[in-house]
């Protein structure tokens, strides 16, 4: 449905974004999750055709966004990070013209229209001038306006930002409601938003996609940082030694909590991937004479997945960097006779998984001994 | 060729709401109701006016030329309208981009299916008629002196005076709606608009002064030489042209400006 190749943009100098490659399936919802300035809204501003792109394509509903801009924005849906509003119009009035101006037939405006109050719980306010409305409400008929003319491809750069809680769940829920008939790229740099609303995530830093794959695939590729936290009574030296050469145990460590009694201990419990040492780490303590107070599942966050792949700059290690730079080298070379080098995110962003894990669980340590 | 008419109708209409939603628009025409009143019982009534002038003749037994003060009040009080109108019109074509641009709607038009061309048409013929709304009460009070004119006022004088309003104004909207288009600043529009037209207006001054063809050619831009045309009562081509020139002159440097803010902004 939604198919971008290679695409960059250059301000000046400047890349916006970088040989950016994605795609979207009829009926998904994608998230567009980076921090501020990754390049997410000019990536959609080229998907609408708002900017033509430096290089490389992008196609809505097999339509270039440039070549055939006029068949792409009647195919679209745009809500731009601020909602574009006529505050003297009322919200009824500014739907029926932006249906007249989608190209929606007269016949069915009205109720196009009615429907996309309905979909946006704007019934009420109908009549109201748009100036008078609260933000969550201008936020929504935000939206109202992106699937007025009931587009096949919806792009929502944003579309929670300044919300408050409950206006937040509503407009997730109208999101979700939406996938099916439509399909759907939604920008955000709230992370729980992607893996409550999105069917698929495209992380993106420094204007480069730097993984692709489901929130669930997400977390599972960094697997080997699930693991238990206890809260344990007694002597910890009898049992520590012993824990860490439990199968399927990665890595056993100490971690300082000031709010437990002196007697008391957390232990952080790192797994390799494979069967789940639980029952053994609870026998082992339990038979020790340890108490047991707190066992609890950890699991990676895509929080963390977030952070660890857009922040590898501070944590990067150097030989990693090295071992990349020999793989795009030599794939460099390989290029005139390969199949066009597509830009292979896999490699370049387990590069990333490794490297923040490796430093991650290094900062944790550091965190342990530090009392 | 439909849709094009459509899109055409939907901007202007909103073109057109937005001015008779805002109380701002409501000031302007009340402004310019107020001031054109007063110059219309000054110039007619006033110690100094016509009809004092007139009376003034024939006590004093002149006779010859006579005096048309119909035709002679027309063209007097269509002068002064066009200059309450230099003030005006970039008032109001002064938000007709810059406010879309402010307000980030630009980016709703520039990601819906319409050209560049005809969302600048319907929002100079919504500017437009919103002007043109402005004048009908003066129509009212003109009809009325005039039917008192003995002899009879020329209806045509009329006529072409005010089509000569209008083509000025639009020409004027024209070239004030390119000027919003450059810049967010809807003051800084009306500010650089006012001394375009201005510019415009006095061309003629400058003209005079240069001799040879180029002083010829520029006498012929001067918005004030071709309007004093049409308020004459003469129809010339040529002053329709003129004026028509610059409206399709702001109209596509207008979409030019649109077309290149999205492709160089950053």
């Amino acid at each position: 449905m939604i198919e971008v190749e290679h695409l960059s943009k250059i301000y000046g100098a400047t890349p916006a974004i970088q040989d950016v490659t994605f795609s979207v399936e009829q009926g998904e919802i994608l998230g567009f999750l980076g921090p501020n300035g990754a390049g997410k809204t000019t990536t959609m501003r080229i998907l609408t055709g708002y900017l033509p792109a430096s290089s490389g394509t992008a196609r809505i509903a097999g339509f270039d966004v440039h070549e055939d801009s006029m068949a792409v924005r009647q195919r679209i849906g745009y809500l731009p990070e601020t909602p574009p509003l006529y505050p003297d119009m009322t919200v009824e009035s500014f739907l029926h013209f932006v249906a007249r101006i989608k190209g929606v037939v007269a016949g069915d405006r009205a109720k196009q229209v009615e429907s996309a109050m309905q979909r946006c719980n704007l019934l009420e306010k109908r009549k109201v001038l748009i100036r008078k409305l609260s933000k969550g409400f201008k936020q929504r008929v935000g939206i109202a306006q992106a699937i007025v003319h009931d587009p096949p491809a919806i792009i929502l750069d944003e579309p929670t930002v300044g919300l408050d809680p409950r206006q937040i769940i509503d407009v997730r829920n109208l999101i979700k409601s939406l996938a099916g008939d439509h399909t759907i790229i939604l920008s955000t740099h709230i992370l729980p938003e992607v893996s409550m609303t999105c069917s698929r995530v495209a992380i993106i830093n420094r204007g480069k996609v730097v993984a692709t794959n489901t929130p669930e695939q997400l977390m599972a590729e960094l697997a080997g940082e699930s693991g238990y936290d206890l809260e344990v009574e007694g002597n910890l030296a009898l049992v520590q030694d012993r824990l860490q050469i439990l199968a399927g145990v990665k890595s056993v460590e100490r971690v300082s909590d000031e709010t437990l009694s002196d007697d008391r201990q957390r232990l952080r419990i790192a797994l390799e991937a494979g069967p789940d040492p639980g029952r053994e780490i609870a026998a082992l303590i339990v038979g020790s004479g340890l108490g047991l107070y707190e066992m609890r599942r950890t699991k990676v966050s895509l929080e963390k997945v977030f952070l660890d792949l857009t922040t590898e700059e501070k944590t990067i290690d150097p030989d990693l960097v090295a071992e990349a730079y020999d793989r795009a080298t030599t794939s460099a070379g390989s290029l005139p006779d390969s199949t066009p080098a597509v830009a292979d995110p896999w490699d370049a962003d387990s590069a990333h998984l490794d490297s923040t894990v490796e430093t991650d669980s290094t900062d944790d340590r550091s965190e342990g001994e530090a009392p | 060729m439909r849709t094009l008419f459509a899109n055409f109708v939907a901007i202007y209409r909103r073109e057109l709401q937005s001015y008779f939603a805002s109380p701002f628009a409501y000031v302007i025409a009340g402004v310019f109701w107020l001031l054109s009143g007063f110059f219309f019982v000054a110039l007619l009534m006033g110690p100094q006016g016509l009809i004092q002038q007139a009376a003034y003749r024939d006590q004093m037994g002149i006779t010859n030329p006579p005096v048309d003060v119909a035709y002679q009040f027309l063209s007097f009080f269509l002068g002064t309208l066009s200059s309450l109108a230099l003030f005006i019109l970039p008032i109001l074509s002064m938000g007709l981009y810059a406010e879309e641009r402010k307000r980030g709607t630009l980016e709703l038009l520039a990601t819906s299916p319409l050209t560049n061309w005809i969302v600048a048409l319907g929002k100079l013929m919504g500017a437009l008629t919103f002007f043109i709304t402005m004048l009908l009460p003066l129509l009212i009070y003109q009809a009325i002196a005039l039917s008192a004119a003995d002899p009879p006022a020329q209806f045509t004088v009329m006529l072409l005076g005010h089509l000569g309003l209008v083509l000025l104004a639009a020409a004027v909207l024209s070239l004030g709606m390119f000027i919003s288009s450059l810049t967010d600043s809807t003051i800084l529009a009306a500010i650089l608009t006012f001394a375009l037209v201005l510019f415009l207006w006095v061309i003629d001054l400058v003209a005079d002064s240069l001799a040879g063809p180029v002083g010829e050619a520029l006498k012929h831009l001067s918005l004030i030489r071709n309007y004093t045309t049409l308020t004459q009562g003469i129809f010339d081509s040529s002053s329709v042209i003129v004026f028509l020139t610059y409206v399709v002159l702001g109209l596509f440097l207008t979409a030019q400006s649109i077309e290149a803010f999205r492709f160089q902004r950053s």
